[in-house]
């Protein structure tokens, strides 16, 4: 495998992007050239092919990285399915949206709405995993159903609202009404996290599948798992009761 | 052929196919492992009694498990594939699901053919079960009054071999016996093997049927009892007055191989007149180590 499909912004944007249809289906097994005719929905300008925005070099073969100021574009990855799509940057709202499948590491911030389900829409996320290593916005895993949304800063308000399952994993600190509405699903507070006054307290206890996890989240993503994430206790919180209940919120304390 | 003086009979092993399970407990502490893994492996020397063959494979350090805490492999084997789900599912949910701390993983990630082990243990959550998916690997997290039961929700399987031995001819019972306590102990290290019987080793070794009552699948093998050699069709030589037999199960025929060689060398030592070996002509068991081809290997 290649180094893949290198995408660095030709001129800065001045208005914003929409790279929804970018990387929608299958788009793996495509050439650099296949894709650049893919297109940009450009806020004032309208459509405008991929080749046009970006200088594109490399073949993708299963890989992309976007690399430039890229605070503008919204809803890149959205549907992706499979493929790693890494991002040199910040994305603007709605990155890896409804995420279906394959990775999408955002190595600055990203806007509101990371890995939510599109608006009028219940079901987000059905797979994938969305690594935010900088901030997320607000409701960043909004509706998902299945999947992985790991935001190494702080996460905005209602993280993980709605959830129907998966995870939502914060190492900073959550923002308020984390987990509001959800069915089930667990989001994970590595850092300080207030639960929404429709989760109940459980227990204190070791949740062993939290090793896994957050050990994969060190081993592949080089994310700052340290030792006490790993042994240390988590307070579990059964939510949303508003819902069905079966959602939980898992919050590392130190005692 | 000899080693350090005692005759290799220039015999075979005859081993079965079997299916077999990798089973990796973890737990808080090594205290915990050893509670859970003795309990799994209890009642599992024989096919023909217990439905099950099971052994310790190694121990596990916790940079060796998914977990990053202590553990043991366990290989869990039966004759057939159905039948090993049944098992699992038994054997877990009565000694690791009960035990404290532990958790219970796949040691067969590889292994195409898998049984569910978690998707079934599940049940016991009562509904309270919850599932995660860590790197397309399917858990189950199962509530219990201690907190949770971590155990994967499939398990591989693969086609091992079952009845590797060999059989300790000695003129005493201390000779046969301290032969067979090398022999174990030069087998426990071998990788991908078990020794299902206590402590490694068989005092009643068996012949196919019986005798006297047609229903039994097998009765004492009377011609390795030395106290039978008047009366029946001794294949024992005239100084030998105690046999044990070690028998080893394993993911392959190699690792068999390896480990029979390992503890045939070991067992070779004064007070040990010749080894030898069971089998059944040839006919039933597709796997035949012929001890002499082994030990040349040596």
């Amino acid at each position: 495998m290649s180094g893949g499909l290198v995408a660095r912004l030709r001129t800065p944007l001045r208005q914003r992007a929409d790279l929804s249809e970018v990387l929608a289906g299958s788009w793996t097994a495509l050439s650099a050239a296949e894709l650049a005719r893919r297109p940009v929905h450009l806020e004032r300008d309208g459509a405008a092919p991929l080749g046009e925005i970006f200088e594109l070099n490399g073949e993708p073969e299963g890989r992309m990285r976007f690399v430039g100021d890229l605070e503008l574009i919204d809803r890149l990855a959205a549907g992706l399915n499979e493929g790693e799509v890494t991002v040199e940057g910040s994305l603007g709202s709605e990155a890896g949206l409804a995420l279906a499948g394959g990775t999408l590491d955002i190595q600055g911030d990203a806007g509101p709405r990371a890995g939510a389900a599109p608006l009028g829409f219940k079901r987000g996320m059905t797979g994938g995993e969305l690594i935010v290593r900088g901030a997320a916005g607000a409701e960043a895993g909004a509706g998902m159903r299945r999947g992985l949304v790991v935001v190494a800063g702080r996460a905005g308000d209602r993280a993980g609202l709605g959830m129907i399952a998966g995870n939502v994993v914060v190492f900073g600190s959550a923002g308020a009404d984390a987990g509001l509405w959800s069915k089930r699903g667990s989001v994970v507070a590595l850092g300080a996290i207030t639960p929404p006054p429709t989760y109940s307290y459980a227990c204190t206890y070791q949740p062993v599948h939290l090793r896994l996890l957050l050990t994969r989240l060190g081993g592949r993503y080089g994310l700052p798992v340290r030792p006490r994430h790993l042994n240390g206790f988590y307070r579990r919180y059964s939510g949303d009761m508003a819902e069905l209940g079966k959602g939980e919120i898992l919050a590392w304390t130190a005692k | 052929m000899k080693i350090r003086g005692v005759f290799i009979e220039d015999t075979f092993a005859e081993a079965f196919t079997m299916r077999v399970a990798r089973i990796v407990i973890t737990a808080r502490s090594n205290r915990w492992v050893r509670a859970a893994a003795l309990k799994l492996t209890g009642f599992a020397t024989s096919v023909i009694g217990c439905k099950v063959e099971a052994g310790i494979e190694r121990e596990l350090s916790a940079r060796e498990t998914p977990d990053g805490r202590p553990g043991t492999s366990i290989l869990l084997m039966t004759m057939g594939k159905d039948d090993l789900a049944k098992r699992l599912v038994e054997r877990i949910g009565q000694t690791v699901l009960t035990c404290p701390t532990t958790a219970c993983f796949d040691g067969l990630p590889d292994a195409t053919d898998r049984v569910g082990v978690g998707s079934a243990l599940r049940f016991f959550g009562d509904g309270f079960q919850m599932s995660k998916v860590i790197a397309g690997v399917r858990y189950w997290r199962i509530p219990v009054m201690e907190g949770e039961f971590l155990v994967q929700e499939k398990f591989g399987t693969l086609k091992g071999v079952g009845g590797g031995n060999f059989l300790i001819l000695a003129r005493s019972a201390d000779a046969a016996l301290g032969a067979a306590e090398a022999a174990a102990d030069a087998m426990a290290a071998q990788p991908g093997t078990i020794l299902p019987f206590p402590g490694g080793v068989v005092r009643s070794g068996s012949k196919v049927g019986s005798r006297r009552i047609k229903s039994m699948i097998a009765s004492t093998n009377d011609a390795y009892c030395p106290t039978l050699r008047a009366v029946t069709k001794s294949a024992l030589p005239d100084s030998v007055n105690s046999v044990l037999e070690i028998v080893v199960n394993g993911v392959d025929a190699p690792s068999i191989a390896s480990s029979m060689r390992a503890g045939i060398h070991a067992a070779c030592h004064d007070g040990v007149v010749a080894i030898s070996a069971g089998n059944y002509g040839g006919k039933l068991g597709p796997h035949h180590f012929h001890l002499r081809q082994i030990m040349a290997g040596a």
